[in-house]
Order: C-alpha cells, then sequence, then structure tokens
C-alpha cells in the first residue's frame, strides 16, 4: 500500500510533489507509533497496571517472561475483547503494552479496531477482563492474586450454605448418645431396684445382713459418733 | 435407740470410692482444670518467666499443700459435705458450708458455659476450612465482611459468630440458639457423670484425669516441632529477677495457687466425705498438689511453643508483606528482596529513592518479634482467640482443633464434677431432702436448675455477665471462707482436737510441718492476701469491664452501670454474709432451746 502511495503520487505530479508527500508519508510513519505511544502511557486514563508474580505463582516452574508472552498477553486480551463485544474485527494490534518493569507490570490500552486514534473506555474494558478472567488466568497458568489488573477486583466465590450446618449434624449424633446412655442407666437402675425388691421380700435374710454390718462398720461411723461427743459435753456443761 | 440404729444404717451405706486411685483421679481432674492452661502461662510471661517458678514453688508449701491437708482430713473424718462438717465442727460457723455452697453454686452456673463454647468449636472443627480461618464474605460479594476486616477471623468468629455480642452489658439481646443447645448438652452430660453419684463419678475420672495428660503431651512433640516454637520457649523461660521485688508477683503466685488448688468450694470436702476412714490422705494431699502443679509447668511449655509459633508466623506474614509492597511500589524483579534481606532493602530504598519512599507513608508495617511474643494473653482470650489463631495456621488443623477442645472439654468437665458434687453432697445429706427424693431426682433438679438460670449467659449481652462472675463470684468470698475455715480448725475446734482426729484416721502424728503451716503460717498469709484484695478493690475505683466495639473492630474499657455494680455486691455479700448470719441463728435456736429445757426438766422424770 505504501508504495501505490509512493508511485501513484511519484507517477500524479511532478517529483517537487512526490518529494512532499514522501516527506510527509514518512512523518507518518514516524508518528503512528508515536501516537500510539501517547494513548498508552503510565497512569493513562483509560489503562490498566498489569502486574504479574510468576516466582510466586510457579516457583520453580516459572517461565521466562519475555516479548513472545508479551505477544501472547495481547492475544489474550484480543479475545477477550472480541467475546465480551462479540465483534470479530479485534486483533492484536488493538491492544498496546508500555512502561514494562522488571517486577513484572507494564500498562495496557486497547484502541477500537475503526479508529486506531479511539480508545475502548476503561469501564468496558473492565467488563471484559471481568467476563474473561478465568480464561485470561488459565492461559498464563496463574490465579486473580498472581495475575493483577489494579483497579479491577475479582469477584468472590459465593458462600456454600448447605441446609443443614454441618455443627448440628456432629451435635445430633453426640446429644444422641448421651441421651441413651442416660436412659440405659435409669432403666439399668430401675430394673435393679425391682429385683431386689423380689429378692427381699422372698426372704428376711438381707435385713438381718444389713443391721449386721451396720454394727460392724460402727468404728467407721465416728461421724456421727463426734457430734453426739460434742452433745455429751453441752450436757456435763449445764 | 431404735432411732439410733436406722440413722446408723443408713450412714453405713454411704456410697464409696471403689478404691483410692479413684479419689485422687477426681481430685487431679477437679484441681488440674483451664486455670492451669489458660492462666499460669499468662503469669510465668508476666512476672519474669522462670522466675516466678520461685514464688509460686514456695506459696505451693506454704499455703497450698497444708490448706489441701485441712480439708481433706475434714472431709474424711465428718464423712459429710461441707454444711453438715462444718456444723459437726462448731455449730456456730456452720454458715461456712453454706457459703461454700452459695459460692460453688455461682460457680456451677458460669463455668458450664465455658464447656458450651468448647463444644461450639469442637463441632465447627468438622469442616474442610476452619470458620475462623477466613473471614466470610459480605452480601454484594465484594470482599469480606467489615466487622471482620478491622478486627482478625478468629476474634469476629469468636465475638460475632460465637457469642453474637451485644456492644454493652446494658444492650441484652435474644438468646443465641446454638449457644443454648451446646449449654444444654454440656448440663446433659454432667448428669450423665454424677447419676449414680460417686460409683459413676469414680469411673469418668479415669478418663477425665488422664485424657489431657495424652493430648497435652501429644501437643508437646507438635508444638516443639513447628517452625518459630523455640522463640517462644526461649522468651518464656529467660528469668528476669527484677520482677521477684514488686510484691504483686508474690500476690498473684499466691493467689494462682489457692485457686487453683479449687480450696474453700467444698468440693474437697465432698469427695473426702466418700473415703474410707484410714485412707491415707497425707501421701494423697501431697500427690495431687505436686501433679496440679506440675501440669501448669507443662502445660506453659506447651502454650509459650505454640505462642513463639504464631507470634514467628505472624512476624514473617508481616515481613512478607513489606516485600510485597516494596516490591509493588519500587516495580523490582521478584527474587531481588528476600524475607531476610527486607530490613537492608529499606534502608538502601530510603537512601537511593527518598521521595518515592516518602510516598510509601504509613503503609510500611514494623515487624518486631519482640512486641508479637509480648501480647501476652490470659483466660478465654488465649483459649478461643489465640490458641485457635495458631492451630489454623498448621497443616491438617482440623485434626489439632479437634484434639484441643477436647482437652479443653475434658478439663472443663473434670472441675465441673467437682462443681457439682461440691453442691449436691451437702444437699443431699439435709434430711429433709434424702427423705423425699433419691438422689437421682435431686441430681437431675439441681442441673436442670443451673441450666435455666445459666441461659442467662446465652444471650447477647451473656459474655459480660460471665466476665462479671467469672471477677467477683468466687474471689473475694473464697479468701474469706478458707480464712475463717483456717482459724475455725486451729483455733474454735483446736488444733490438738484436730491433731487427735488425724492420728485416729492415720495412725501417725501430725508432725510440726503441717502444724506450724495451719496454726502459723497460712492464716497470716492468708489475712495478707484478704488485706491486699480490700485495699486493691477500693484504689481501683469503679469496677470496668471490657465492651467488644463492632465499628473499631476491638475491645473497650467501660464502667459498669450503677445496678450491675449493685449486683457485684450483692454476689460479694450473699456468700459471706451467710457465716454471720448463720452464727446468730445458731445462737438464737440454743438461747431458745437453753430456756425451754429449763422448763421441760421441771416436769420430766428422767433426763
Amino acid at each position: 500500500m505504501i508504495s501505490y502511495v509512493f508511485w501513484g503520487s511519484l507517477a500524479l505530479s511532478g517529483i517537487k510533489e512526490g518529494m512532499l508527500v514522501w516527506i510527509l508519508f514518512l512523518l507518518c510513519q514516524v508518528g503512528a507509533p508515536a501516537l500510539a505511544q501517547d494513548l498508552c502511557q503510565r497512569d493513562a486514563p483509560n489503562g490498566y497496571k498489569v502486574r504479574i508474580s510468576l516466582k510466586t505463582a510457579l516457583g520453580e516452574d516459572a517461565y521466562e517472561w519475555n516479548q513472545s508472552e508479551m505477544f501472547f498477553f495481547q492475544a489474550t486480551m484480543a479475545f477477550a475483547m472480541r467475546r465480551h463485544f462479540q465483534m470479530e474485527t479485534y486483533n492484536v494490534d488493538n491492544i498496546i503494552l508500555c512502561v514494562q518493569t522488571s517486577r513484572v507490570s507494564f500498562w495496557f490500552v486497547v484502541t477500537s479496531p475503526d479508529n486506531t486514534t479511539m480508545l475502548i473506555p476503561k469501564a468496558d474494558v473492565e467488563k471484559a477482563v471481568r467476563m474473561s478472567r478465568h480464561r485470561i488466568n488459565n492461559a498464563f497458568l496463574l490465579s486473580d492474586r498472581t495475575l493483577e489488573f489494579l483497579g479491577i477486583y475479582p469477584t468472590l466465590a459465593a458462600p456454600v450454605n448447605p441446609d443443614t450446618p454441618p455443627w448440628l449434624i456432629v451435635f445430633g449424633v453426640v446429644i444422641g448418645a448421651v441421651c441413651v446412655g442416660i436412659i440405659a442407666l435409669l432403666i439399668s437402675s430401675l430394673l435393679q431396684k425391682r429385683r431386689k425388691e423380689k429378692g427381699m421380700t422372698e426372704d428376711g435374710q438381707d435385713e438381718e445382713d444389713m443391721q449386721v454390718k451396720g454394727v460392724e462398720n460402727g468404728i467407721n461411723l465416728d461421724g456421727t459418733y463426734n457430734r453426739g461427743f460434742t452433745d455429751d459435753d453441752r450436757f456435763t456443761k449445764l | 435407740m431404735c432411732a439410733q440404729d436406722a440413722t446408723m444404717g443408713k450412714d453405713a451405706a454411704r456410697a464409696e470410692w471403689d478404691n483410692p486411685m479413684q479419689f485422687v483421679l477426681a481430685c487431679v481432674s477437679y484441681a488440674v482444670g483451664l486455670g492451669n492452661v489458660w492462666r499460669f502461662p499468662y503469669l510465668c510471661q508476666m512476672h519474669g518467666g522462670g522466675g516466678f517458678l520461685i514464688p509460686y514453688m514456695l506459696m505451693l508449701v506454704l499455703l497450698g499443700v497444708p490448706l489441701f491437708y485441712m480439708e481433706l482430713a475434714i472431709g474424711q473424718k465428718m464423712r459429710l459435705g461441707s454444711i453438715g462438717a462444718w456444723r459437726a465442727i462448731s455449730p456456730y460457723l456452720g454458715g461456712v458450708g453454706m457459703a461454700s455452697v452459695v459460692t460453688s453454686m455461682y460457680l456451677c452456673l458460669y463455668y458450664n458455659v465455658i464447656n458450651a463454647w468448647s463444644f461450639w468449636y469442637l463441632f465447627h472443627s468438622f469442616q474442610s476450612i476452619l470458620p475462623w480461618a477466613e473471614c466470610p464474605v459480605n452480601s454484594n460479594l465484594t470482599g469480606p465482611v467489615e466487622e471482620c476486616e478491622r478486627a482478625t477471623p478468629t476474634q469476629y468468629f469468636f465475638y460475632r459468630e460465637t457469642l453474637d455480642i451485644s456492644g454493652s452489658i446494658e444492650e441484652n439481646g435474644g438468646i443465641h440458639m446454638g449457644q443454648a443447645l451446646c449449654l444444654l448438652l454440656a448440663w446433659i452430660i454432667v448428669y450423665l457423670f454424677i447419676i449414680k453419684g460417686v460409683k459413676s463419678t469414680g469411673k469418668v475420672v479415669y478418663f477425665t484425669a488422664t485424657f489431657p495428660y495424652l493430648v497435652l503431651i501429644i501437643y508437646l512433640i507438635r508444638g516443639v516441632t513447628l517452625h518459630g516454637s523455640i522463640n517462644g520457649v526461649k522468651y518464656m523461660f529467660t528469668p528476669k529477677m527484677e520482677q521477684l521485688a514488686k510484691p504483686t508477683t508474690w500476690i498473684n503466685a499466691a493467689t494462682q495457687i489457692f485457686f487453683s488448688l479449687g480450696l474453700g468450694f467444698g468440693s474437697l470436702i465432698a469427695f473426702a466425705s466418700y473415703n474410707q476412714y484410714n485412707n491415707n490422705f497425707e501421701k494423697q494431699a501431697i500427690i495431687v498438689s505436686m501433679v496440679n502443679s506440675g501440669t501448669s509447668i507443662f502445660a506453659s511449655i506447651v502454650t509459650f511453643s505454640i505462642y513463639g509459633f504464631k507470634a514467628t508466623f505472624n512476624y514473617e506474614s508481616c515481613l512478607e508483606r513489606v516485600r510485597l509492597l516494596l516490591l509493588n511500589t519500587f516495580d523490582l524483579a521478584e527474587d531481588t528482596i528476600s524475607l531476610e534481606n527486607v530490613n537492608h532493602w529499606i534502608a538502601e530504598l530510603n537512601r537511593t529513592h527518598p521521595e518515592q519512599f516518602a510516598s510509601l507513608g504509613g503503609r510500611l508495617e514494623t515487624c518486631d518479634l519482640e512486641a508479637e511474643l509480648d501480647t501476652a494473653v490470659e483466660g478465654t482470650g488465649l483459649a478461643f482467640i489465640v490458641y485457635s489463631e495458631a492451630i489454623k495456621n498448621m497443616p491438617v488443623s482440623q485434626l489439632w482443633s479437634v484434639l484441643y477442645f477436647i482437652m479443653l472439654l475434658l478439663l472443663g468437665m473434670g472441675s465441673m464434677l467437682g462443681n457439682v458434687i461440691a453442691v449436691i453432697t451437702p444437699l443431699s445429706d439435709l434430711k429433709f431432702i434424702s427423705h423425699y427424693m433419691s438422689t437421682k431426682t435431686l441430681n437431675g433438679l439441681v442441673c436442670l436448675f443451673c441450666l435455666l438460670l445459666g441461659l442467662g449467659f446465652t444471650t447477647r449481652s451473656g459474655n459480660y455477665w460471665f466476665t462479671m462472675f467469672n471477677d467477683y463470684g468466687a474471689t473475694f468470698s473464697l479468701l474469706f471462707i478458707v480464712l475463717i475455715e483456717v482459724i475455725t480448725v486451729c483455733y474454735i475446734y483446736g488444733i490438738k482436737r484436730f491433731e487427735k482426729d488425724v492420728e485416729d484416721m492415720l495412725g501417725h502424728r501430725l508432725n510440726c510441718y503441717w502444724k506450724i503451716m495451719l496454726a502459723g503460717v497460712s492464716p497470716i498469709l492468708l489475712i495478707a492476701l484478704f488485706i491486699f484484695y480490700i485495699v486493691n478493690y477500693i484504689q481501683g475505683g469503679t469496677p470496668t469491664y471490657q465492651a467488644w466495639n463492632k465499628e473499631l473492630g476491638k475491645s473497650v474499657v467501660t464502667e459498669y452501670p450503677p445496678y450491675a455494680q449493685a449486683f457485684i455486691g450483692l454476689l460479694l455479700a450473699s456468700s459471706v454474709c451467710c457465716i454471720p448470719l448463720t452464727a446468730l441463728y445458731t445462737y438464737c435456736k440454743k438461747r431458745n432451746l437453753a430456756s425451754g429445757k429449763r422448763e421441760r426438766t421441771v416436769s420430766t422424770v428422767s433426763a
């Protein structure tokens, strides 16, 4: 296309006009990237800063971040824009990157496919990123925490609310077991008492045994005995 | 004659421990409680680490063991609960037993709430992610709940999800259903343990006394193998001898021995009343006191190794955050700054990029390991907030959480057994109660009564009432009760008579250590403690408490409202005034009886 312009202008006008057009053309070539650079800069109003922490995410298996990876990023962002706007016109050239650091971090802006001087507004870029965030993360083997778009906060996973809280289940098991234990003990002691009562009425032997026991244990009853002793003291005083 | 036979027959049927080992384990289970785990390590840290052991051991020998011995002797001799025993020793001072029962009742009411919290945490440990490990998300899914952000996830879980605490003691709320259910479970289990009196209790204490040691050993092994635990243990055991010069150190040592052994509640008297007459309680008193103190020291090693782990973890997280902040602000490659040279880089960057460094402003934190270790906490804050924070960072945290809360439960339940038996034994000894209902019914009624009143501690302001009971319900009245006990036994009953009784039971005389301690040293120390408490209380001004502020995400010191202060006064007075009131009542009754007898001797033929 460039050569057509050149030959065409040379053919149409004389060499003087051709020189003018050639100079203009050269300026455009130099100016186009300069214009693109003006669009993308640190703290650009419609741009986002991206921060990547490869060593944190992958440790020993971290890959090297080079120009090819940057190209991959451009391709992924173009894909995200296509997906959101449902337009097949977005291309790698529409994603402009700048201000790369060794951290690894950089800024990017997105230009409109119809007009390369017009930037896509920040809000639309954000929507596109949010929609395809999962795919973008997976493309780079990273997560929301290690591939950060500063200003776009990841939506947190909705809390899982089971129908019965798990603690209630454990509680139910424990309290059921304890109640069964209590009922078992109560019933067993009731049965024992009934058996003893039946045994006692059959022969009066047990009652005599209890009396004998009482006398034998008389030595152990110093507690009661002491009280009698204290009373005796009072009587003698009076 | 027949009536006497009947009473002798009834006493002959008094339940007994199956063997002396059950009695020792019951005493150990009662004395080794939550205070060994959460109060002793705090005191150790506050009062100079290893140096604190000196006043602690001294107070054990001068105060703890003799008083413990005395309570066991009384229980074993009189074979009655505290009310009956003290009435037998001196009819005018039967009120001492009554005061013990009232204090034990207060303890029963609020102590089981701790077990309810332990159950709550235990049941919540059966989840893949521990609920206190991370903040829950707020309603629009943009970030964590604000209250949780300002505080920490463990604090949020304790104050909001466990207690649903209100802003102050005046704001009552409804009952927290989860807490109420856990309290119900705790009381049902207590009932299960005491349902058949000492027969069932005797079997339960084999487990409640020994299993906590197993868990402590497992935790010790886990604790010392954790990264950074050595920092905590070193910090604790470095003695700071200058702390010994402060009187507070000695007073705290005496108070800790006193409350840790559970003197004055009547539990020891109740336990000993189920002993054989000739049981060698002297040896057992020494064993139980030593085991109790040994457990305190052992538990503080475990606590401090976990402290060390938590402090190191927080310190390293702080360093990591600073590292990330520097990397992100100055856009340096990831591997330039490592955790070791963060401080070096801070100085370097300050020198080379001063303006950019200044723009960091307040976001740059200072990471200090000593400051992290210095955050000494005691009580429920230690057990439920600090410990659970440490546990959530351990690998396989669910297992450690379950083990830890089972240990807390066993320690708490063991002490609860003693508290409840201290209330039930004197009640069941009273003739008019034992005539109308069986032990099972009495036990059930006491448990039900305590459960219903205890539901008040599960309301939204319940934790504030709990703290009030914990701080004022038992501390002052106990000192007074034990002081009267010692003076009664040594001077009113007479040390000579006591000596004769002990010789009767054990077969050898009291040696002079016991005599000197009981008659001389212990009363003096108790009077000193008593005076100190009164002076401290008067000097302290209006009593205050820590109220949780939702907006700030931390506790603020608040004064008690007037009606709460009146309630504190009521708590203190209600147990203490039993003693003079009963003395007065007995005096009046004897006077009436004496005048009545004089009239009767005129009319009867034989006396």
